[in-house]
């Protein structure tokens, strides 16, 4: 197929909406190369360069010429809309799939079928999913004229995120015939990463690369361990910074208590995280039309975002590798001419990245346990009813399902809705593997701590880091900020952190297939439910949480602080009816540990406390339960009320930690049954999962 | 068994496969059997392998070939990459894999014996090597008597405690005892489908045999092939082809896949030779058989006397004397 540079030029200026625009260097080069396939194309180009400028214009020339739709696979989509926008202006017909929504599905279909898209635009894990492959993309998939893989870097184990599904990626680029044109295009990329790109890629793959200096940012690293002292920091800092940036934090939990946090003290700033859900795009919206001053976010708002003017990038605390923070922090004054780039470290960062970096690959007691079920099932399981048979939460079970299925050839395959064993066993290159990427995790996590010691050099450490050309980077002519905080505003933020008063909200429904010793199954009626109750923390938070992990685990008390911050909490909700009187779930592992605190918080409120509940039997803890499922039936039977007549009259019902709620589900349900009044939960923390 | 695939194994999938990866209606009809045998013949006298035509000269390759296949649909065949990238992942995760006349798996017996008429591509669950071992080849109706499942598990564990493959259908009744008895009795079989290799690939009661690479199930069709007559009868010539001496456990007169399929290596083919039971009612069909020159069965009862059958098979050489003058198509270059 022949170039037509003209052509080429017009759908520049179209897209841009710049009359007098030319190509950025070596822009028209890939483009030319993809159209006369020439063969296999990798662009390594720093974020903004325009890399969806290659694959717009080369997807409209060949169409123009005849040729069939191109397929992008990106897992960033859903933060193109600029892109995607430009490519529209271009005459461009694009569908996006990024959801499950099936709707789309058959839309797209549909489309497909009529040949009306140019370009279908998936996420890696569309591609992974059996029906998506068999109903959509199988309409399309013998015309795909030109596949373009974004985030290429993903491809190597050495690329510094690692997304599963790109085993699949990897593979399909082995399979493909030298006659279909592919683009790889990524940001990032070491010479690790380039070798394997070069070894899946094939011999004849043509690089393209830019310079990774960026001479506008100002880098700084400030240790401050605790949260506390990040809040007051960033509560003193914010305001004179800048223009408008992003704070990134690890969790989600710590976007938005940090967004609070700030908009208690009358900060414009919202909390962006993968939990957004739809409201991701106006919240884009308000950070690029600089009506937030800032997006506390995790990285879901990430490499697509481009905002050229972003004053500042700020991190709550340090991410798991160097190349993660070069890229997020890159983000900050593409065409300013100073910015800032701040790195708070605080002391629990590097549990957060352990946490992610243990829970990336399945142990092989979970993979045991799964194939040992599927083993006992010849005609397979389904997600549900591997719920019912292992000790896995569903989180656990569907990443061991996603990682074994994307083994090649796969122990386990999907027929229709049940996962069977396949005719192979699991390689030991799987455990290698896992073994050899949490090496290199560590590794990274490791090197990232070397940046937060750093006195100076930073811009250098990074672009080393990346085997980049270490030119002398002169930073900009900023001032460092302040590494101190005031004392004033660390007490506010101490206060803060301790605020209470999380929701338990009551379980409606029995388990799939009820509880068989308590004899129910189906709705819980509402008389016998309990009422939404209240917990004072997240588990081992900044608030709370480090006293109650100590009473439960060092002390075997819980402190006095606990039982007036518990009896403020109530004084603050003034559930209604109000509780007349106070009881707790029994333990036999710590007898007197929730019983003792129970009573102490009884006489505080100056309520009477009865003993009314006991356990009738031994089980194991609830917490080593993993699903909903299994600790529904772990509670079945081990509860009975020893006290009757019961005392009337609403019951406020205390826990220590709450977990999956079954426990309380079944307690209020016997409290209930044998004649109290309306029963209210009171936990002092919840824990992790559902 | 390695899951990648040569450049000619592609070229050859491209242009002969139907590539089934979902529930599309293929736009382009892939090149039926006589239609790649002209182009793989023209390619070879232009000292071309299949391989060239996902090169960028590939157009100018076609024209010189000559041959009257219309030049658009052989650039859509060859255009399906990543259909065909598809559909290899979807055969890999089931464990599937598949092996091309240019690679050096390829059984050599089906190159030798069957020259040209060898497809161009099998599909295969377990070991490869399998189908090079020779042995037995049981073939019979679906639906028989309980008396003849018996006899045939009987023959299968013959097979197995004589060492020797076991090659049949995999279709219900006489196919299926034959594999039974063979595997249960810790044989090694090859099972050649004309249908459904990808769930028979997942089936459990095949699962333990593929992963002791003592069952090797391959087919020339696509693994999500339905049942089709065609396929079936020329399934019939492969089990043949793959075997050291034939039995026919029953069969229907002048008939159904099981008596054409014999008829053909009686009358034309010649490649192993034919018995047919000999124990029991034998009926009209194996009657009509031995008409037309089939040999009864010598009802081995010793692990002994049924290798010396199929050694004797093995000397007089395959019926493939008569064709041995037919070189196969591409030999692996690399």
């Amino acid at each position: 197929m022949t170039y037509d540079p003209r052509r080429a030029l017009e759908l520049l200026r179209e897209g841009t909406r710049r009359r007098d625009t030319g190509f950025r260097e070596g822009q028209e080069e890939a483009i030319r190369h993809v159209v006369e396939a020439r063969g296999r194309l990798l662009v390594v180009q720093r974020t903004g360069w325009g890399k969806s400028f290659v694959y717009f214009i080369a997807t409209r020339l060949l169409r123009e010429a005849g040729a069939g739709p191109a397929l992008l696979i990106s897992p960033l989509l859903s933060l193109m809309r600029n892109q995607i926008a430009a490519a529209e202006r271009m005459g461009i017909r694009a569908i996006r799939i990024t959801s499950d929504n099936q709707d789309r599905w058959q839309d797209a279909e549909a489309c497909l079928r009529r040949d009306e898209a140019d370009i279908l635009l998936i996420s890696p894990e569309r591609l992974g999913n059996d029906r998506f492959r068999t109903e959509v993309l199988a309409e399309v998939a013998e015309r795909i004229s030109l596949l373009v893989i974004d985030e290429a870097h993903c491809i190597s184990d050495w690329g510094h995120d690692f997304r599963p599904h790109y085993r699949l990626i990897e593979r399909i680029a082995r399979t493909l015939p030298a006659n279909l044109r592919l683009l790889a295009t990524t940001a990032t990329a070491n010479d690790r990463v380039m070798g394997d790109l070069a070894a899946v890629l094939g011999p004849n793959l043509e690089v393209l690369r830019g310079g990774l200096g960026r001479p506008s940012l100002m880098l700084q690293t400030i240790r401050l361990p605790r949260q506390s002292q990040r809040l007051a920091w960033l509560a003193e800092q914010l305001p004179a910074l800048p223009g408008h940036g992003i704070i990134y934090t690890l969790t989600v939990r710590d976007a938005v208590q940090v967004a609070e946090w700030l908009r208690s003290r009358e900060l414009p700033v919202e909390s962006y995280t993968g939990q957004t859900g739809d409201g991701r795009e106006a919240l884009e919206q308000l950070l690029l039309d600089n009506r937030v001053k800032a997006l506390v976010a995790t990285t879901a708002l990430g490499m697509g975002f481009d905002k050229p003017d972003l004053g500042f990038v700020i991190h709550y605390q340090a991410p798991g590798s160097v190349v993660a923070y070069y890229q997020q922090v890159g983000r900050a004054g593409r065409a300013l001419d100073r910015a800032y780039g701040v790195l708070l470290s605080g002391e629990e960062e590097t549990d957060i990245t352990d946490y992610f970096i243990a829970g990336a690959f399945p142990t092989r007691g979970e993979v045991r346990q799964v194939i040992d079920a599927l083993d006992a099932a010849p005609d397979g399981l389904s997600i549900p009813n591997l719920l019912g048979r292992v000790n896995l939460s569903s989180g656990r079970i569907e990443k061991t399902m996603a990682l074994l299925s994307l083994e090649s050839p796969a122990p386990i395959a999907k027929q229709g809705t049940k996962w069977q064993l396949t005719a192979a066993d699991l390689s030991s290159g799987f455990w290698e593997r896992a073994e050899r990427l949490t090496d290199l995790r560590h590794e990274e996590q490791r090197q990232m701590q070397e940046y937060v010691m750093l006195e100076s050099g930073h811009m250098e450490f990074l672009i080393r880091a990346l085997d980049g050309d270490p030119e002398t980077v002169r930073p900009p002519n900023l001032p460092p900020l302040p590494t101190e905080v005031e004392p004033g505003l660390l007490q506010e933020a101490v206060t803060f952190l301790r605020r209470t008063g999380l929701p338990i909200k009551p379980r409606e429904r029995w388990p799939a297939g009820g509880l068989p010793r308590c004899d129910v199954r189906g709705s819980i009626s509402s008389e016998h439910r309990a009422e939404a109750g209240k917990a004072l923390c997240i588990w081992g938070d900044a608030g709370w949480g480090g006293l109650v992990r100590r009473g439960k685990y060092r002390d075997g008390r819980f402190a006095d602080d606990l039982v007036r911050a518990c009896a403020a909490l109530m004084a603050q909700w003034t559930p209604r009816p109000a509780p007349e009187w106070v009881t707790c779930i029994p333990s036999r592992r710590r007898p007197s540990l929730v019983p003792d605190f129970a009573e102490r918080l009884a006489t505080e409120m100056g309520l009477p406390f009865h003993r009314s509940l006991s356990k009738v039997e031994d089980r194991a803890e609830q917490k080593s339960m993993a699903n909903s499922v299994q600790q529904a039936r772990n509670v079945d039977g081990s509860l009975a009320v020893s006290q009757e007549p019961l005392p009337g009259g609403p019951v406020l019902l205390v826990d220590d930690m709450v977990d999956s709620r079954w426990t309380l589900t079944v307690a209020a349900w016997l409290l209930r049954s044998k004649g109290s009044g309306a029963v209210w939960p009171l936990a002092l923390a919840l824990t992790g999962h559902d | 068994m390695t899951f990648e695939l040569s450049s000619n194994t592609q070229a050859i999938l491209l242009l002969t496969a139907p590539l089934m990866a979902g529930r599309g209606k293929p736009s382009v009809k892939p090149l039926a059997a006589g239609e790649y045998r002209r182009l793989a013949r023209r390619l070879r006298e232009q000292q071309r392998q299949p391989a060239d035509l996902l090169e960028p000269g590939a157009r100018e390759i076609v024209s010189g070939c000559r041959v009257e296949l219309d030049s658009e649909r052989l650039a859509q065949l060859l255009g399906r990459g990543f259909l065909l990238a598809q559909a290899v992942e979807r055969w890999r995760t089931r464990a599937i894999w598949v092996l091309s006349r240019a690679d050096a798996d390829y059984p050599r017996r089906l190159k030798q014996r069957l020259g040209e008429d060898a497809p161009p591509v099998l599909y295969g669950c377990g070991d490869a090597a399998i189908p090079g071992t020779g042995g037995l080849a049981v073939v019979g109706s679906r639906n028989v008597h309980e008396a003849l499942i018996q006899y045939t598990e009987d023959v299968g564990r013959l097979a197995a405690s004589a060492g020797r493959s076991l090659v049949s259908g995999g279709a219900r009744g006489v196919d299926r005892a034959a594999m039974r008895g063979a595997l249960d009795a810790g044989g090694r079989v090859a099972g050649v489908l004309a249908d459904g290799l990808e769930k028979a690939a997942m089936l459990r009661e095949h699962r333990e045999a593929l992963m002791e690479r003592r069952l090797v199930l391959i087919s020339p069709y696509d693994p999500a092939a339905r049942f089709q007559v065609g396929h079936a009868m020329q399934r019939n010539k492969l089990i043949y082809a793959l075997s050291d001496a034939a039995l026919v456990v029953n069969s229907d007169y002048g008939k159904g896949g099981t008596w054409a399929g014999a008829v053909e290596q009686l009358g034309k083919l010649k490649l192993v030779p034919i018995h047919v039971r000999a124990n029991g009612e034998v009926g009209k069909g194996l009657q009509g058989l031995l008409e037309r020159g089939a040999k009864p069965w010598p009802e081995p009862e010793t692990p002994e006397a049924l290798e010396e059958i199929l050694d004797a098979a093995a000397d007089e050489g395959p019926g493939a004397l008569g064709r041995q003058g037919l070189r196969p198509l591409f030999e692996q270059r690399d």
